[in-house]
């Protein structure tokens, strides 16, 4: 099976006016859960139903496993299972029902594997869908994703209205694909869902691509808040000129900075002049560089 | 909060009002136009009974008198009732259906106040439908110079004005009570089909007694356009939707409001009992979801109960309907000139054949039909992109053209059954009322074309749906094109101009060669046939090229 997940070059849809995809290249690698990443109406369902062929690009092109999403798009939903945002399905069928059509669709499935994702999402498939509340409903169409075990699952905004206990378990299902060397493609616009199980993300604006990063290197490069306290009182300036210092303020023994660079240069400034007594430091979070990366000026 | 429930309700609804009467207006100087190309006076040789009976004044002269007579107090008469009872319908059920009453009531507004503003609006835009059908009306015969000396054109759209409303209450009232949009309309619906036949047929069988209990007589049987207004008719339509409105008022008022979700079914209630769960869990179940042609056949049951069920009622009810007309009626429909003939299909209306044609297969059967397959058709693609389903529909590995071509074998298997079920009942029919003229060859001659007309609106509305991916869209396209084929094949053979042209009306492939009485008409059936797999062809071309929604 091809390496490559997918494969976008200078994909770009226009609607009009309206610039929904810019010359977006992308490659999503199979064994790997990849975040996609961007605020509301960035861009990133019309890049999955352009790769889909559900809507056709304005220029550029797309594969999917090596196959054209296009000429091979019927190959490529035999290997593919995608659950749109805001699911919609038959309301006058059961689960079940819904389950079972879309097994015949694709020439049938384990039913024992079904069985199996309902226990671990606690779905009860025998009511019908319009009968569901929103998460229910939502566990439904996770099962429809997983249950032909595909080689890509494409999910748009797929945790809406799952409880925490389901959301961690399907979590771990996503992971457990990634392990298989099968691949993920999770949009979403909500960042600690993404941080917590995708291995790289991709961070779209004004439907461009802005970035695409380890989750791993992302965190690094992430604003820390660094807390110094000392024997006797601090002066702010001193810290003003380490690299990476920002938002200095000193009161009394402590000083308070936002730091982004190297712990070493920050130390050996500090215990040049003052004796440190003690240093705390914040987990990295990414909401801060995601907020950046959403801010107009990140997109050239 | 009143003036926005209001405003947003007259908003959704007055482009199709408008509309609505726009088209009906402009039939009305389409109408007007071909008639002057004809010589009507061969309408007032007519016995005054019988022009009484189609709307035509006696006393009356030419073209608008014909023109008035046939396009307002049929089908504009059907065309507002038909709305109003929709917006109706809307107005507190459509509501609950779409989960959206709740949230409204969310707001500082009252249940009072979302019916009462709904309400006024419902009447607003009726009443603006009827003054623009005055107006235009007016307009249309000074325009063409036509004469509407003896004509009561502001008695006519006020008494449809009148009589709209009454459907329009009456589906608000059933809504406001059972809280079930599909409930509402196709009470009222039916209501409405069986008082226009009621009150149109009754009468010629001297149970005229009958007939009043049916609330469309209190609209024709004073035939407005002519005496003008009847205000004790008026009076009994106004009382009865005022009682309406009251009766919407209460039931909206105490009854507990519907979430969003689904009706517990015949079907669901025998799946889930011990004695038939096998047997149903096999056909509601595992048979209806096998492919997507099965699925498709499984959501337009109640569609296909309620138009067969009227095809069967007359297929069973006309042709002994027959036999009580007395001998006198039947020698004055023999007596029909040549030119009124062809409006029914070339049909002699005073033969079982032709009687049965022009009652059973000229209109209702075609409309019947059509309604069916043209919701099938605007449903198939559309519906699924419009309730977002068609992505994951499509996530499957199939293609786009197995989805049109599963939807239009669903759409063939309704249309024979609705033909299976007109054969059966017209051949009841027959077989009750002794008329032993009507063939069984011509009677499945007809319902097979019937079938096959059907599918080409069903093929029209599947095409408009490809191309468009709006269910309104196609269901008012279809219409327009069932509507202008109507015209073509009921007006063109009067006019030496148009003629020629009656040929393009697939009216005209149904029922141009009198089927019920010759037989089959193979060309007439390959058109259709034809008609139809063209239609499926562009469907498919269009519908793989474009952008899809949902």
């Amino acid at each position: 099976m091809n390496e490559i997940a997918i494969k976008t070059e200078g994909l770009t849809k226009h609607y009009g006016q309206v610039r929904a995809l810019e010359d977006l290249d992308l490659e999503v690698k199979t064994g790997e859960v990849f975040g996609f990443l961007g605020p509301n109406g960035a861009g990133k369902t019309t890049m999955i139903r352009t790769v889909l062929d559900l809507i056709r690009p304005t220029s550029g092109s797309a594969s999917i496993l090596g196959f054209d999403t296009h000429a091979d798009s019927v190959e490529i939903r035999r290997h593919v299972s995608y659950l749109p945002s805001d699911l919609a399905m038959y309301d006058d069928l059961t689960g079940r029902d819904m389950i079972t059509y879309f097994a015949n669709l694709r020439g049938g499935v384990d039913e024992s594997y079904v069985n199996e994702l309902a226990s671990r999402l606690q779905a009860d498939l025998t009511k019908k869908i319009g009968d569901y509340s929103s998460g229910n409903r939502q566990k439904v169409g996770l099962i429809l994703a997983f249950m032909n075990k595909p080689q890509l699952i494409i999910m748009d905004e797929p945790s809406s209205g799952l409880d925490p206990l389901v959301q961690r378990e399907f979590q771990t299902m996503m992971r457990e694909v990634a392990a298989e060397g099968r691949c993920v493609f999770l949009s979403s616009h909500t960042l600690s869902e993404v941080q917590r199980v995708a291995d790289r993300v991709g961070i779209i604006r004004q439907g461009r691509l802005v970035d695409v990063e380890f989750v791993d290197d992302l965190r690094s490069k992430a604003v820390r808040k660094v807390e110094l306290q000392f024997t006797q009182p601090v002066d702010a300036s001193v810290f003003a000129g380490v690299p990476g210092v920002r938002d200095v303020s000193a009161a009394s023994h402590h000083a308070v900075m936002s730091f982004d660079g190297k712990m070493d240069d920050l130390l050996r400034v500090a215990t040049e002049r003052y004796e440190l007594v003690d240093i705390s430091t914040q987990e990295a979070d990414l909401e801060e560089i995601f907020l950046e990366y959403y801010r107009p000026e990140k997109v050239s | 909060m009143f003036a926005n429930v209001f405003t947003k309700a007259t908003r959704d609804n007055l482009p199709a009002g408008l509309f609505g009467a726009l088209a009906l207006a402009f039939f009305l100087f389409f109408a007007m136009w071909v008639y002057r190309d004809v010589d009507t006076s061969f309408y007032f040789d007519l016995p005054a009974g019988i022009l009484e009976l189609v709307g035509i004044n006696p006393e009356g002269e030419g073209t608008g008198a014909i023109a008035f007579g046939s396009i307002y107090n049929l089908m504009g008469a059907f065309t507002i009732a038909g709305l109003a009872l929709s917006w109706g319908a809307s107005s507190i059920a459509g509501e609950e259906r779409d989960g959206t009453l709740g949230f409204l009531l969310g707001n500082p507004v009252s249940r009072r106040g979302v019916l009462v503003s709904k309400t006024v609006s419902m009447v607003l835009i009726v009443a603006l439908m009827s003054l623009n059908l005055w107006g235009l009306g007016i307009a249309s015969a000074a325009v063409l110079d036509v004469s509407t000396d003896g004509l009561f054109v502001g008695a006519i759209t006020f008494a449809m004005f009148v009589n709209s409303l009454f459907y329009g209450f009456l589906a608000l009232a059933i809504g406001a009570w059972v809280g079930r949009r599909s409930v509402a309309s196709g009470a009222t619906a039916g209501l409405m089909i069986v008082g226009y036949l009621a009150a149109n047929l009754l009468p010629l069988a001297d149970l005229e007694w009958l007939a009043r209990l049916f609330p469309w007589y209190y609209f024709s049987s004073s035939a407005p356009i002519n005496n003008g207004l009847d205000w004790a008719h008026v009076g009994i339509l106004i009382g009865l939707s005022v009682a309406l409105f009251i009766g919407a008022y209460v039931g909206v008022q105490r009854r507990d409001l519907r979430e969003k979700g689904t009706d517990v079914t015949l079907l669901d209630r025998l799946r889930s009992h011990p004695s038939t769960e096998k047997l149903i869990e096999r056909l509601a179940g595992s048979a209806r979801v096998s492919r997507i042609s099965t699925k498709t056949l499984s959501e337009h049951q109640g569609l296909f109960t309620v138009t067969s069920a009227i095809m069967f009622y007359m297929g069973v009810l006309i042709p002994p309907l027959y036999s009580l007309i007395p001998e006198d009626f039947v020698e004055i429909f023999a007596s029909f000139p040549d030119a009124l003939v062809a409006m029914i299909g070339g049909v002699d209306m005073g033969t079982p054949t032709g009687f049965l044609t022009g009652e059973v297969f000229a209109l209702v059967g075609p409309i019947a039909i059509i309604v069916l397959c043209a919701s099938i058709g605007a449903r198939a693609l559309a519906g699924e992109e419009e309730s977002r389903t068609m992505g994951l529909l499509l996530s499957n590995p199939i293609t786009r053209g197995h989805v049109v071509r599963e939807k239009a074998v669903a759409m063939v298997g309704y249309a024979f059954g609705f033909g299976l079920v007109t054969f059966f009942g017209t051949w009841l029919g027959v077989w009750l009322g002794g008329l032993d003229d009507v063939g069984v060859g011509g009677i499945a001659a007809i319902s097979v074309l019937l079938t096959l007309f059907g599918l080409v609106f069903g093929g029209v509305a599947l095409a408009i749906s490809a191309a468009t991916g709006r269910r309104t869209w196609a269901t008012m396209g279809t219409t327009g094109v069932a509507i202008v084929a109507w015209f073509i094949f009921s007006f063109f053979p009067l006019s030496e101009t148009f003629e020629s042209l009656t040929v393009l009306s697939p009216f005209d492939w149904y029922l141009g060669s009198d089927p019920l009485l010759n037989g089959m008409d193979w060309m007439g059936a390959a058109l259709l046939g034809g008609a139809f797999l063209g239609l499926v062809a562009a469907s498919l071309a269009l519908f793989s090229k474009r952008d899809l929604r949902g």
